[in-house]
């Protein structure tokens, strides 16, 4: 293995000289003969004399001017796409029916303050009421399980160990394998699981011994454990991340004057993890309510996507349609919200004493 | 002396920090091993099953090591997905818009990082509260939208095209490009100003110092990002499906028909346990499925060296 990454070292090391050489003709190529049309390009277009203006100004909305540039792609696709996305989701949680007819386009019907679907998901579906509190349950007790997890295996992961690069490969595989439908196929093979939990050994072990209340919960619990393991790959990184840019000396120093590794740990480690910590509430609370196993997910995708969203015709919008589904998801969206805003809440009053 | 012997067997069991104890030690292998054999389980128990032949998948004696070992599953698998051409796609489908993806996040993150402009912060909500909107809710408008979308007057005609993911990946539109962006933007910020301070003394413009000195110092995060939009466009298929796929099958895409196919069937009854078919079983299904993220898990493979090390190294400026 190390001869193999050796060799496409050395093999990368010559193109890179390889790209050397011939780089320096092409580059007095360009200085020679490309420079000067571009010189003359600027002249006639203008642009030189924009130049010219840019270079009197004062250095800081020089600066300003550049770092609007470097991120005009971004402010070009906001406008061209997410915005106009954003605004016709709206719309279509806001209609009574969105279909399309073969050359008249995109028809709308029904006034949006009249919160149409809002209305039917509130008051005529009880069951989908009922998944949507499910959601917010499920979603707020994973959301934090996966965070503590994560920082518990980072601090593992960061502790020296031998094997602790093979240990790295492996907890990192998840992100590899959970992405697209992914999650959803290995789901439905029994696949996230131990066999010693799906076989129901632990579940028979716990309802033999123990009453079947305390059991019940914690057999789900196991099961949740592994989902919550799978989930916690990239958070897992983030705060890897974080860990090795601590400095090694304040733990030097606090040790020097006797303090304990639980103490290291929440005078230290913790507060300094803060910040990342509301990075990867909300990173797992995206990624955690929009997999295709969600209630409402599911619900959504088997409302509108069965029928094919392009083609969607009125025939489709009878039962739940497009519109339907939008007000859902805006829900969703409203669940993310309220999961995110309040544990930044509850970590932001519990970290108040560090400050 | 006796008490002397017993307090260090307890330094050795328990250590002096709390941290360097032999128990310790001990309890953290068993649960890094524990936890590392939940995320190779589903790969382990794939390769045996994708390796056992017809008749060893239906006997339940057999949980691991399979008897009657063959490559035939394997066999099927790559005649049903018709592997050279879903792989010449699936390269396609990934590599255009990741090298859109990693581009422009790296501009855009340097714009964020690196300059200071008015209204900067108000954007960067924005980046976020868009990044907060479920995928669900934006594909019917996506879709709806794509179909004649153009910027500049330009006709971009993204359906049916790999354009519908690169196009959009180059404006800041990606799969998650968000985190991306975020990625770069933090990387940008801790490189100390002296040297781009330096560099622009010496007369260098906004695009060759970004060339010449961002870039280099933000060698890991294009690796993280390459690697991570790579893996999420390989394995995107309810978007792939919507916008082409009428025109480009991908291995994830394929396997996704083959188990619909497989679930449909098994539901009407044609295929039973008893009468289980050469081509429709648990075993040609595992060998696709690890067919189709082989790659990614080869790519992993070379990179994660340098990617753990990346990850070690992004705190640590100017290294």
């Amino acid at each position: 293995m190390k001869k193999i990454i050796n060799n496409i070292v050395s093999i990368l090391l010559k193109v890179k000289l390889f790209l050397v050489k011939i780089w320096t003709p092409i580059k007095t190529f360009f200085k020679k003969k490309v420079n000067p049309i571009i010189l003359i390009i600027l002249k006639y277009t203008g642009l030189l004399w924009v130049k010219k203006q840019l270079n009197r100004l004062p250095n800081k909305i020089k600066k300003a001017i550049y770092g609007i540039l470097f991120i005009l792609p971004w402010l070009i696709g906001m406008i061209a796409i997410g915005i106009p996305i954003l605004a016709k989701s709206i719309r279509m949680a806001l209609s009574d029916k969105y279909y399309y007819i073969v050359n008249q386009g995109w028809q709308i019907t029904g006034n949006w303050y009249d919160f149409t679907q809002f209305k039917r998901i509130f008051s005529d579906e009880p069951y989908h009421l009922t998944q949507i509190l499910d959601t917010l349950k499920d979603v707020s007790l994973v959301v934090p399980l996966v965070v503590i997890f994560a920082l518990i295996l980072a601090l593992m992961l960061n502790q020296k160990l031998k094997g602790r690069a093979i240990f790295r490969t492996i907890f990192f595989i998840p992100v590899i394998l959970l992405s697209g439908n992914m999650l959803a196929n290995f789901q439905s093979n029994g696949l996230l699981t131990v066999p010693a939990i799906a076989n129901g050994t632990i579940t028979s072990f716990l309802t033999d011994y123990f009453p079947a209340i305390f059991s019940e919960i914690v057999a789900q619990a196991f099961e949740k454990i592994v989902l919550i393991l799978w989930l916690s790959g990239v958070q897992i990184l983030i705060f890897l991340a974080g860990l090795q840019k601590m400095d090694a000396s304040t733990y030097e120093a606090a040790e020097i004057d006797g303090a304990s590794m639980w103490e290291l740990f929440w005078k230290i480690t913790l507060p300094a993890l803060i910040p990342l910590m509301y990075i990867n509430i909300i990173y797992t609370t995206i990624v955690y309510s929009n997999l295709s196993n969600n209630a409402i997910v599911s619900i959504i995708n088997s409302s509108s996507d069965a029928s094919g969203s392009l083609a969607g015709t009125l025939a489709d919008e009878v039962n739940y349609g497009r519109a339907y589904s939008a007000a859902l998801s805006w829900i969703l969206f409203a669940i993310e919200l309220t999961v995110i805003g309040g544990y930044t809440l509850v970590i932001k009053l519990a970290s108040r004493r560090y400050e | 002396m006796n008490s002397l012997k017993s307090m260090n067997l307890k330094r050795v069991l328990l250590g002096r920090k709390g941290n360097d104890g032999l128990l310790f030690k001990i309890v953290l292998y068993i649960l890094l091993t524990g936890i590392s054999f939940i995320f190779l389980y589903p790969l382990l128990s794939m390769l045996s099953m994708s390796i056992m032949s017809l008749e060893d998948l239906i006997d339940t004696s057999i949980s691991w090591i399979p008897r009657n070992f063959t490559i035939l599953n394997y066999v099927n698998a790559f005649e049903w997905m018709n592997f050279f051409e879903a792989f010449s796609d699936s390269l396609k489908v990934s590599v255009y818009p990741t090298l859109a993806t990693v581009i422009s996040s790296a501009l855009i993150g340097y714009g964020f990082g690196h300059y200071q402009f008015f209204g900067k912060k108000v954007l960067m909500g924005m980046m976020l509260a868009m990044f907060l909107i479920p995928t669900v809710l934006t594909y019917i408008p996506t879709t709806v939208l794509y179909r004649d979308l153009s910027i500049f007057g330009i006709d971009l005609q993204l359906m049916d095209s790999i354009r519908a993911f690169w196009v959009p990946a180059l404006f800041g539109n990606g799969i998650r490009q968000t985190i991306f962006i975020l990625i770069f933007y933090q990387f940008f910020r801790i490189i100390p100003h002296e040297l781009f301070e330096a560099a622009e003394m010496d007369g260098s413009g906004p695009l060759r110092t970004f060339i010449t000195i961002a870039i280099p110092m933000a060698a890991p995060a294009f690796l993280i990002c390459g690697l991570y939009s790579f893996v999420w466009y390989w394995n995107e298929t309810s978007l792939a499906r919507l916008y082409f796929g009428s025109v480009y099958t991908t291995l994830p895409m394929s396997l996704e028909s083959y188990i619909n196919m497989y679930r449909s069937m098994y539901s009407q009854g044609q295929v039973t346990l008893d009468t289980v078919n050469s081509i429709y079983n648990t075993g040609v299904q595992y060998a696709m499925t690890l067919i189709s993220i082989a790659p990614l898990l080869l790519v992993y493979l070379f990179a994660q060296k340098w990617f753990v090390e990346g990850v070690d190294r992004s705190g640590i400026a100017g290294n």
